[in-house]
């Protein structure tokens, strides 16, 4: 039987619920090719059976909630298949498993945390802030993971007093920080009007980046196994012409 | 705002400078702008392939000294530039704010006089910490030569100092940078290591170097075996307790007599990276590496070649071997031998184990037995089948093509 879910948190327990004793189950958000005779159900939250299904697996692993908020931000097309497996073997072994390092569903589960967590360390990086006109910061992002909000912490404890919004241009939504509290809005386009001395401090961060090189010392192949060509698009050092709009 | 022009000329200057650490400061924001990051954070990468992570940049370049090996020496003819403190300090806000860099990187040459040098360099801080608010990583150069209480001054607001010690032995450092000398360098960096024991001991308030020291020194512009330079890195490590030993391998910037024509390979630069790494994290001695007057080989990681040198220790049983042993495994790094002691735990490990936890096999293989099967090849084979080539053509190897070395390069780990 496959088991749609809508991806949810909620879903996933309700889900989890009904194809643990099934052993031929395969869970999924997104599309999935049928084979023939395959029977599909679609899975509805349902809130009270996903609490009590939530409560149940954190007596038996306290940390396992953080970790399916994680393996259900992933972009990797099989995220569903690989939290199912990760979650029925915690539930078969009746307590935490994350230390069973030559199980495959362990192995699956940390390497897909693992992109998660290291995009998430990339993006401390990597995010570029444009300052607009009112003096708040916008940084536009692409992430392989849903992960603009979990951006926030970091940045709001370094500039407190600026408010700021990361965009994931291509989930359509915002983390913002208005000064006092986070959020998350979902956001199409931005139109931003960039302060005064934007550009000339862009242009400063490109002389740096051209200037800081060593060109005898070319590695280009290194340069993009450590900064990925995907991450570029936001870039102003990267960015051939000039960005954002004045 | 600093001029292009003037950014150009002092960055320029200070690019050769190797390290790019923002890790170790756990600093907090304390009602300002910026915070440590105990990891380090990279937030570019330039076509050289080395990560931005400080705004690394000279104060001034304009300097009194002669090292013979540096762009910015006295005699040599090239644009000067001084930036005032508040240039400085405006750039590092306003580049902080856009998330391009983790902190500031600042050094300077030695302008007019080794105090006042200092006194710009302590200015800086001084000033980015209290009056802009700045609670970011800051790395400051030590001037070697200047008075030892701005040295300590500036110590209260940098999160880590070095003094370069530029060459690994006195001989060269007098030959080549005549106006330092051995002592000038080592002296400031016992009294700062001193006082910040001192700091810890007696919980005083605020913070004094909370990342620690390092230093760098040039490979390759002076004769001294890799026995020589490691036994010093060891030195600078066990008793002057730096947190890093930085090696550039030489580039011939300037034409001197006295230096070589040609760059010293950089994978001789690599190779002591990798002894380095042995050094701090995997509980090698420097005399275990290589002996006195010895080089490191260039065709072989320093770990593969002490074990081949020591192979009656070998195989170990991946399933019993205590932690300090995995760790001395050709191609078991920190990683791997974590994951090797949790997995066994539960299950006894085979080949087919390993290679599913992304242990890499390559050159483990041959020391290692899995559930008390060997799959490597001994003897005289063994050395051909780790040999990266033939020696003599080494530094033309592309190792950075290769992806476990490109890691291995950036992460040191082996």
């Amino acid at each position: 039987m496959i088991y749609f879910y809508d991806g949810s948190k909620e879903a996933f327990y309700t889900a989890f619920l009904l194809a643990y004793p099934d052993e031929e189950a395969v869970l999924t958000s997104g599309s999935k090719q049928l084979g023939i005779g395959q029977k599909t159900v679609f899975v509805r939250a349902d809130p009270a059976r996903a609490k009590q299904a939530e409560r149940r697996l954190e007596e038996l692993d306290p940390e396992c909630v953080k970790e399916l908020d994680l393996l259900l931000r992933s972009g990797q097309p099989n995220r569903d298949t690989v939290a199912f497996g990760y979650f029925k073997l915690i539930a078969a072994r009746g307590g935490p498993v994350r230390r069973m390092l030559a199980e495959d569903a362990v192995i699956a589960a940390r390497e897909c945390m693992q992109r998660v967590r290291f995009e998430i360390h990339r993006f401390h990086g990597f995010l570029r802030f444009m300052e607009s006109a009112c003096g708040a910061l916008y940084a536009p992002v692409s992430p392989d993971n849903d992960i603009c909000d979990l951006l926030v912490p970091h940045f709001r404890a370094r500039l407190p007093q600026y408010p700021f919004v990361i965009h994931d241009v291509k989930r359509r939504k915002a983390a913002v920080y208005d000064g006092a509290n986070t959020f998350l809005a979902p956001l199409d386009r931005a139109e931003i009007v960039l302060s005064a001395d934007e550009k000339a401090w862009q242009d400063l961060w490109k002389k740096y980046y051209h200037s800081v090189n060593i060109p005898s010392r070319e590695r280009l192949r290194q340069m993009r196994g450590y900064m990925p060509v995907r991450y570029w698009k936001f870039l102003p050092e990267k960015f051939p012409g000039d960005f954002g709009t004045s | 705002m600093i001029s292009e022009e003037k950014l150009q000329i002092l960055t320029e200057s200070a690019k050769y400078d190797v390290s790019c650490s923002s890790s170790g400061s756990k600093r907090k924001n304390e009602g300002g702008m910026g915070n440590g990051y105990a990891a380090g954070c990279c937030h570019s990468f330039t076509p050289d392939g080395r990560c931005i992570s400080l705004l690394k940049i000279l104060l001034s370049n304009d300097c009194i000294f002669n090292c013979r090996y540096c762009m910015s020496r006295s005699d040599s003819d090239v644009p000067r530039a001084t930036a005032s403190p508040e240039e400085i300090c405006e750039l590092v806000i306003d580049f902080y704010k856009r998330n391009y860099i983790e902190g500031l990187f600042l050094s300077s040459a030695v302008h007019r006089s080794p105090d006042h040098a200092m006194e710009q360099l302590l200015l800086t801080v001084k000033k980015l910490r209290t009056e802009y608010q700045f609670h970011g990583y800051i790395h400051l150069k030590g001037i070697p030569r200047a008075d030892e209480r701005l040295v300590r001054e500036a110590a209260l607001y940098a999160d880590r100092m070095s003094f370069n010690i530029e060459l690994p032995s006195e001989q060269s450092l007098r030959l080549l940078a005549p106006q330092k000398s051995r002592e000038s360098l080592l002296l400031p960096m016992k009294r700062l290591q001193k006082e910040r024991e001192i700091f810890r001991l007696e919980k005083r308030k605020g913070h004094f170097l909370p990342a620690g020291q390092t230093t760098q020194m040039i490979v390759g512009a002076s004769p001294e075996p890799d026995g020589q330079i490691l036994r010093l890195t060891q030195s600078l490590y066990r008793a002057n307790g730096l947190k890093r030993v930085y090696f550039s391998s030489y580039v011939p910037v300037v034409h001197d007599s006295l230096l070589p024509e040609k760059p010293a390979g950089e994978l001789r630069e690599h190779r002591l990276y990798q002894a380095d790494w042995l050094l701090r994290f995997y509980g090698f001695s420097a005399e275990e590496i290589v002996d006195d007057h010895g080089n490191l080989p260039l065709e072989l990681d320093p770990k593969c070649a002490w074990a081949l040198r020591n192979l009656h220790l070998f195989p170990v049983e991946i399933n019993r071997a205590p932690l300090e042993v995995l760790l001395r495994v050709p191609g078991i790094g920190a990683k791997s031998a974590y994951k090797i002691m949790e997995a066994r735990r539960y299950t006894r490990l085979n080949f087919e184990d390993l290679k599913k936890m992304r242990v890499v096999l390559k050159r483990a293989r041959h020391f290692i037995t899995a559930d008390g099967k060997f799959c490597g090849a001994s003897g005289s084979a063994l050395r051909g089948l780790l040999s990266a080539g033939d020696p003599l053509n080494a530094t033309q190897l592309s190792f950075f093509s290769d992806r476990e070395t490109a890691r291995s390069a950036l992460t040191g780990e082996l």
